[in-house]
């Protein structure tokens, strides 16, 4: 273990650093991308709120433009994009 | 700012505004889960102390960007500038555009490049390295208490808001939050941080674009909004950012464009975005200069389109609301106050399932506003203070532990602020100064010290001080005679966001005009000692292998022109 991270300088002293500004003993980790993380949960939010919208057509919620069914089509939209960040992210995928 | 912030008799209301149902409650502890899962997958991966305190410098342009705007778009931010949009109407969209825009994509282009080649861990580590130790100190120390505090300001302002629109309990809304950030933040350091600001992002996006967008059918499109408005409120200006700038009494703030330009443009949005290290670390961890360039610039963008679903909210709310909301003190009973707005408007249009996205998206803001003040706060602290004053030859692995504690440790002190607080409301208003007290005179510091070689830590350091010193005197002789507003502010009716405005130019003039004088007296470093940290003794790369459409300048000047059409069509 070093003790201070890696290009850390604790004195102003001077050198060559313009072509330093990639690492080369960084070392890169293989992590799910933020993205699939996002996909999953606009995905679980769609399913929720699509179907939280398909039961407003029996009981009608106490809100402005109620008419439109948002949820409905909301949900759907959710749906489709975090579907798409799922398959597009989802781990192992080269 | 923020009004729900000062009266804690709020939380002696019962009930909330809204009720959750099931399906709402099931998105809420979604989310809670979700945040939780990715704290304990990160784990692994954050081993080292670049990993905890840096996110291991491997963030794409695209993550470390809208981190950066995330970072800025709290709960608080959305609640208090919706109200802010109700009560001074569009002029508040300049905090969003003109007061940030610039400054952003100064970051970037200008800015960016010396963080970023002088491989500093935060900006009072920069300071270390162009100034010498007394002026990092000073930054340090001072950023270390007031990110605490706000931390606690945030957990304070969720708990409060969170019993007012839901009726959730203050203290469970305290110790859920709190717990939950301090485990995910100490488990995976500033990667946790940074993935749950991105999703946040998209939370936020997608729990409150439904407002404006169902907003713009009721009201008929924009024209039949300022048609509402003018027809609700006749003979006041709502809809135009420039035009009623001209004279203090033309527009509810009692602000001139000067301010508005020079105060909030040109300063205090300059210090914020440039050398406030919440958000500037989100922009260092990334993987490369050309990512570090752009992540402020695509930032911008999202920036830009942000008063779409914060101000233009408030203005609906003016369009299409059957009742006037007022301010905070003025409320009676059965009256709601301006930055209850963004409550109202989601209560308005969304039913189950839409209303639980909605108060997610709020949760998220609040929980991402506290992990953001703690990742800076335990990196601050850490690298800043810690390892310089108190154990210097430690290991990494000492470090990464430190950083754990410190997150922790600093969430307990933020509960205890929240806690203070309760008792003492304007409490919140002297931090929020306080906060503002050293962001405009940080950034005379690190402009010149970045942009002149010439300049010496003795200069940095009494400029510095001197100009911090200078806001808090303006503020201080304010509060004890407010008829002295007129001294820097020109106006007697200027209201706080006006004042700010003042004292920030004030105080960094303040603040470049010692440090010039002081640094004419001492003697300046070689040339060879600020290779890497100042314009003229720095090789910056070339970005000429690059195609056009590549290269940040490119997106930075598109940018700007959207910005500038942007002030033109709302002018």
């Amino acid at each position: 273990m070093e003790s201070q991270p890696k290009g850390d300088r604790s004195g102003g002293g001077g050198r060559k650093v313009a072509a330093a500004v990639v690492d080369p003993g960084h070392r890169e980790h293989h992590i799910i991308p933020v993205w699939f993380f996002i996909g999953v949960q606009l995905l679980i939010y769609g399913v929720l709120i699509f179907a939280s919208g398909l039961l407003e057509f029996s009981h009608p919620p106490d809100t402005v433009l109620a008419n439109l069914h948002a949820p409905v089509w909301w949900g759907a939209l959710l749906i489709v994009i975090g579907g798409i960040y799922v398959y597009l992210f989802r781990p192992g995928r080269k | 700012m923020n009004n729900w912030l000062l009266t804690p008799a709020l939380l002696a209301a019962s009930g909330g505004m809204v009720s959750l149902r099931g399906v709402d409650i099931a998105i809420v502890t979604i989310y809670f889960v979700m945040v939780l899962g990715i704290g304990f997958y990160l784990k692994k991966y954050t081993t080292s102390g670049e990993d905890f305190f840096l996110a291991g410098r491997e963030m794409t342009a695209w993550v470390a960007g809208l981190s950066f705007v995330s970072a800025n778009l709290g709960a608080l931010e959305l609640l208090g500038w919706a109200g802010n949009a109700y009560q001074y109407g569009i002029l508040a969209a300049h905090w969003y555009w003109v007061g940030a825009i610039p400054a952003m994509l100064f970051l970037g282009i200008v800015m960016m490049p010396f963080y970023y080649i002088s491989k500093t861990h935060s900006v009072p580590g920069y300071l270390q390295l162009r100034f010498g130790r007394p002026t990092s100190a000073l930054s340090a120390v001072t950023f270390a208490v007031m990110t605490i505090l706000m931390s606690g300001v945030n957990m304070y302002a969720m708990a409060v808001v969170m019993q007012v629109v839901v009726g959730w309990d203050f203290n469970f809304s305290i110790w859920v939050s709190s717990l939950t950030v301090g485990v995910y933040v100490a488990l995976g350091g500033l990667f946790s941080a940074i993935f749950n600001e991105v999703l946040q992002f998209f939370l936020i996006w997608f729990g409150a674009l439904l407002i404006p967008v169902l907003g713009l059918v009721e009201a008929g499109g924009w024209s039949g909004v300022v048609a509402r408005i003018h027809q609700n409120f006749p003979d006041q200006e709502f809809t135009h950012m420039w035009r009623p700038m001209e004279n203090f009494a033309d527009n509810p703030m009692g602000v001139h464009w000067v301010a508005i330009v020079f105060g909030l443009g040109a300063v205090l949005s300059m210090g914020y975005w440039t050398t406030d290290f919440l958000v500037v670390q989100r922009v260092i961890a990334a993987k490369n200069i050309r990512s570090a360039k752009m992540a402020p610039v695509i930032g911008a963008f999202f920036k830009m389109a942000v008063p779409f679903i914060v101000i233009f909210p408030g203005l609906l709310g003016r369009a299409v609301l059957p009742f006037h909301l007022v301010a905070q003190s003025a409320a009676t009973a059965g009256q709601h106050s301006y930055d209850e707005v963004l409550p109202l408007m989601l209560a308005r249009y969304c039913g189950p399932g839409l209303l639980g996205l909605g108060i997610t998206a709020l949760i998220a803001g609040f929980m991402s506003g506290m992990a953001g003040n703690v990742s800076a706060f335990a990196t601050v602290w850490t690298y800043d203070l810690y390892r310089p004053f108190i154990k210097k030859d430690a290991s990494d692995a000492h470090y990464v532990s430190m950083g754990r504690w410190c997150t922790i440790i600093g969430l307990v002190i933020s509960i205890g602020a929240a806690y203070i607080v309760t008792r003492f409301g304007s409490l919140m208003d002297y931090v929020q100064a306080l906060f503002s007290f050293f962001i405009a005179p940080l950034f005379g510091t690190v402009l010149l010290g970045m942009l002149w070689k010439r300049m010496t830590g003795a200069g940095a350091f009494w400029g510095l001080l001197a100009g911090t010193v200078s806001s808090i005197a303006m503020f201080t002789m304010v509060e004890l005679d407010p008829s002295k507003v007129t001294l820097f502010a020109f106006y007697p009716q200027a209201k706080p966001l006006a004042q700010d405005m003042w004292r920030a130019l004030w105080s960094w003039i303040i603040c470049v005009a010692v440090t010039v004088v002081v640094t004419a007296l001492t003697k300046p470093r070689t040339d060879a000692e600020l290779t890497g940290l100042v314009y003229g003794a720095t090789e910056l790369p070339s970005e000429g292998e690059f195609p056009i459409v590549k290269r940040p300048i490119f997106w930075a000047g598109l940018c700007f022109a959207v910005f500038l059409i942007l002030q033109w069509i709302f002018w």
